[in-house]
């Protein structure tokens, strides 16, 4: 049969009628510090600071058995390079310094999210070090604590069961790789990720889709990282006879029903061949899927001997109760009040609500401005000067949106002022000397316009206002329409 | 509390308010929260106060391994080196089953964890004199460290002695060994791990490679070889009495001090940088006298002299770590130390003086406040690390017949403890 034909075929029942069982591993980046030390956690593009050599050497597991997936990673006389920054990177990264505790700002998010999904929170829990000895970190494991369990979310059809909510440290990134050196950049390494596991008790792939959209809806209510990626999808399926197969790297959940009926009847050919083995595989953009390991078994699995264990008591509990964050629908309607359009309250929905929401109360006059700030102006800056726009986050932080906002708050600059004010600091000028700004004086730029007037009168306030800019390029231009309003009637 | 019947290693169901858990038992110091690993193989805790019932689902099967030592399969042709394992980072393991560590102390398993080393050289003897954490040492650790090595830079088939230790006060010991192994035929190096050896990135791999490198030299002082910088690349070989743990956790930690390293090691070659010391031929002479009566004070601003006085009842010696080129609060100052200085040197007790700096030597000459000190009878000693002269004034102090000579010896160079050129 033509091989399109059998995928349409595959009906809801026809899916239950060969055994479906799929269940998502979602995790997502935090957008806090990093999870076990000072470190900012953001992805940067300039040439690295410096780098580290470094090799890594077989170790036998806590029983002597190597676990097949860390033999298949098997890297025994590779080198590795790591690249790093000097204000961004530190020596826990470089495995040089052990993990500090754990960042709180980043558990409580974690938390957050574990509440959100109607989990269970394990009141003592102990922080993990998987193997992982591809290079992708440094000490040659990721930490990751278990910290809740058995929670669901609401779906049109149904409950869907949260099997469990780990915190885990992200791996550092790839640059290049060949067969005998691979090098990596640590800016990446250490950024938290929540990872959540749903029950395998998916049976078709639009079951799957609306879960992984309403798992990211709940997500994004909270402060998580967004953009490619911050979110890495993975789909444990298995039919009935096969072994489960992980299928990774989902960055677009459109895909996911393509690609789960075209893994089923992978898993379909396989049975027919006699094979049944699981697997860890790669969702290619076409919707296929290609071999990327055998199955890790849990022999990764050990203590983080360098950290207590980690306590959460009831207090922390009821306290995270009472600040988690509102349904995206309540808030969409909060913003609409505030004068925003729909097109922004998109934009300040797309993780920088809690930004918002801190610089609103120090200037409630002009809600559209202080959207633009936190989203618009560091988008267009970051594309102007093709960065990446956590980088241009990094540098007009909300300590620095708060400063600006003040200094409007106290008059010693405008409105108009203020995207050149932060146009500035993003090229490096310091706040305090990008604040300073030549201050026309009022009278001096009503004089400057009322002859302009004079000089060509019976135009529209528009037409003068390109003149007004030509003759003084530094003016509030906002300043200079009042005027021009009220002069031409 | 009901008495909860299971032990570390069972597998047990745990009956709780809401729910019931499953997991292997571990062992845990807080003995409110029962650690277990769920079969996820995520540890959580349990407080033991909501355990409202539990039933051991399987008991704990110790499999009992025969108490028989495993045996190093020597290579021959390969050159043959001698090993002392003492403790530390570099020689524990981490036990899963009761959840801390425990110490590598067996050869077959010294081999399995360092392979590397094995097949590179072929390591005839392999001395356990005891198994401790460096700061639970004492002088007598070093005294049997040194009768250990002479045993094997005595068998004429050994090229080379390789120590691994702790590493907090790593250099105490090689400075010990420096003074302990007088008129040393082969080199006697000294080695650590800072990051644990259950980790694919630790860094004892290296080190213990390139330390076998150096103890195939022909450079026959104490050192201590480790890593040269946070590269995986190749180490440095730093005189035993001149080199100093500088950073709690880096792998580079140790640096040498007030002069530069003897080597660069890597695994399969050795580059000299310094001048260093070969065998004169003869034999080794192990010269362990020492008394542990000597004390490091470290001054600081305000210090009443008066701790003398405290340190005088006990000991016969004492290593101060003055200020600067030398200083401690001279005659015009409130607290002036000179008299107490006097008063105890005349009745008897040594007093040494070390820069506190750590960097750089001491020259009491250039201020008024430096000479006052040398004149009330102080040792200055240059440019020896405060935790040498410490060492070595208990080892000059330990030997009777050096009574008169206390001065002339702690400021003779016995084994390059001192630099008189110190390179920019």
């Amino acid at each position: 049969m033509d091989y399109t034909k059998r995928v349409s075929q595959h009906t809801a029942t026809a899916y239950s009628k060969i055994g479906l069982k799929a269940g998502l591993e979602i995790h997502q980046q935090l957008d806090t510090g990093k999870l076990f030390c000072a470190c900012p956690g953001y992805l940067r593009s300039e040439e690295p600071h410096f780098s580290v050599i470094r090799r890594l050497h077989a170790v036998a597991g806590e029983t002597g058995e190597v676990d097949a997936a860390v033999a298949h990673e098997a890297v025994l006389g590779r080198t590795f390079l790591y690249q790093g920054y000097n204000d961004t990177t530190c020596l826990v990264e470089l495995d040089e310094e052990p993990p500090h505790f754990v960042n709180e700002a980043a558990l409580d998010e974690a938390l957050k999210i574990a509440l959100l999904l109607n989990c269970e929170v394990y009141p003592v829990t102990q922080v993990m070090r998987k193997t992982v000895i591809d290079g992708s970190n440094t000490s040659g494991f990721q930490r990751t604590v278990l910290l809740a369990h058995d929670g669901f979310i609401e779906t049109s059809f149904g409950k869907v069961k949260v099997d469990t909510v780990c915190l885990e440290e992200d791996a550092a990134r790839i640059v290049s790789r060949d067969e005998k050196a691979a090098v990596y950049r640590l800016d990446r390494l250490g950024i938290p990720l929540v990872e959540i596991a749903t029950a395998a008790v998916l049976d078709t792939p639009d079951k799957i889709k609306e879960t992984a959209l309403k798992l990211g809806e709940i997500l994004r209510a909270c402060k998580v990282k967004r953009g490619i990626g911050t979110i890495r999808q993975d789909v444990n399926i298995s039919i009935k006879g096969h072994d489960r197969v992980e299928v990774k790297g989902f960055q677009d959940p459109a895909m996911m029903i393509e690609t789960v009926r075209k893994e089923v009847l992978r898993q379909e050919t396989e049975l027919k061949q006699g094979k049944k083995e699981g697997a860890v595989r790669n969702a290619l953009p076409s919707g296929d899927t290609e071999f990327l390991r055998p199955m890790p078994g849990k022999a990764r699995m050990y203590p983080e001997t360098d950290l207590p264990l980690l306590t959460i008591g009831r207090e922390r509990l009821n306290m995270l109760k009472k600040i988690l964050p509102k349904l995206r629908t309540e808030i969409r309607d909060e913003l609409k009040k505030k004068g925003l359009s729909e097109e922004m309250i998109r934009l300040v929905l797309d993780g920088h609500l809690d930004e918002f929401e801190t610089l609103i109360k120090i200037y409630s006059k002009d809600a559209d401005l202080v959207a633009k700030m936190v989203v618009l102006w560091r988008q267009e800056f970051a594309s102007k000067l093709k960065k990446s726009f956590e980088e241009i986050e990094g540098v007009l932080n909300e300590r620095v949106l708060e400063q600006v906002l003040e200094a409007l708050v106290k008059g010693e600059i405008g409105e108009g002022d203020i995207k050149g004010v932060l146009w500035k600091v993003t090229n490096g000028a310091k706040i305090e000397d990008a604040l300073k700004i030549e201050k026309i004086d009022d009278h001096v730029i009503e004089e400057k316009i009322i002859a302009i007037v004079r000089d060509k009168p019976g135009l529209r306030a528009g037409a003068y206002m390109g003149m007004v800019i030509a003759k003084m390029p530094g003016v509030d231009k906002r300043k200079a329409m009042e005027i021009l309003n009220r002069l031409v009637k | 509390m009901a008495e909860l019947g299971f032990n570390a290693g069972d597998e047990v169901r745990f009956r709780l308010a809401q729910e019931e858990v499953d997991g292997i038992v571990l062992e845990n110091p807080d003995s409110s929260v029962v650690l277990i690993k769920l079969k996820s193989g995520y540890n959580v805790g349990i407080p033991r106060d909501n355990i409202l019932a539990s039933r051991v689902l399987k008991k704990y099967e110790r499999v009992v391994k025969e108490e028989k030592k495993s045996e190093v399969k020597r290579k021959k042709g390969l050159p043959v080196l001698g090993l002392v394992v003492t403790g530390g980072t570099i020689a524990a393991k981490l036990d899963a089953k009761r959840g801390g560590t425990s110490w590598l102390t067996d050869p077959g398993e010294l081999m399995r964890f360092y392979p590397e080393l094995f097949e590179m050289v072929d390591v005839k003897t392999i001395d356990v004199p005891f198994m401790t954490s460096s700061e639970a040492m004492t002088s007598e650790h070093w005294i049997k460290i040194a009768e250990s090595v002479k045993k094997m830079v005595d068998d004429p088939e050994i090229k080379g002695v390789i120590v691994t230790h702790g590493t907090d006060f790593l250099h105490y010991t090689a400075a010990a060994l420096s003074f302990f192994l007088q008129d040393l035929t082969k080199p006697v190096v000294l080695t650590y791990s800072q990051r644990s050896i259950d980790r694919a990135s630790s860094d004892a791999n290296l080190n213990l490679v390139c330390a076998a490198r150096a103890a195939l030299s022909d450079v026959a002082e104490v050192m201590l070889v480790g890593h040269a910088n946070l590269n995986d690349e190749y180490c440095h070989a730093m005189r035993g009495s001149k080199v100093r743990k500088m950073h709690s956790s880096r792998r580079d930690a140790f640096q040498p001090i007030n002069c530069e390293p003897i080597a660069k090691v890597w695994p399969d070659k050795i580059e000299f940088i310094s001048e260093y010391r070969k065998s004169p031929g003869g034999k080794t002479v192990l010269d362990t006298s020492f008394t542990d009566k000597v004390a490091l004070v470290k001054f600081y601003p305000g210090q009443d002299p008066s701790i003398l006085d405290l340190y005088a009842l006990k000991f016969k010696g004492v290593v101060i770590e003055v200020g600067g080129l030398g200083h401690l609060p001279p005659s015009e100052a409130k607290h002036n130390w000179v008299p107490a200085l006097k008063k105890h040197i005349r009745q008897g007790l040594v007093i040494c003086a070390a820069a506190q700096t750590i960097y750089g030597r001491l020259d009491p000459f250039v201020y008024s406040n430096g000479r006052e000190i040398v004149d009330a009878g102080v040792i200055f000693l240059d440019d020896m690390l405060p935790e040498t002269a410490m060492v070595k004034l208990g080892w000059v102090l330990g030997h009777f017949g050096w009574k008169g000579k206390v001065k002339e010896k702690m400021k003779e160079n016995v084994s390059g403890e001192l630099n008189e050129r110190i390179a920019v």
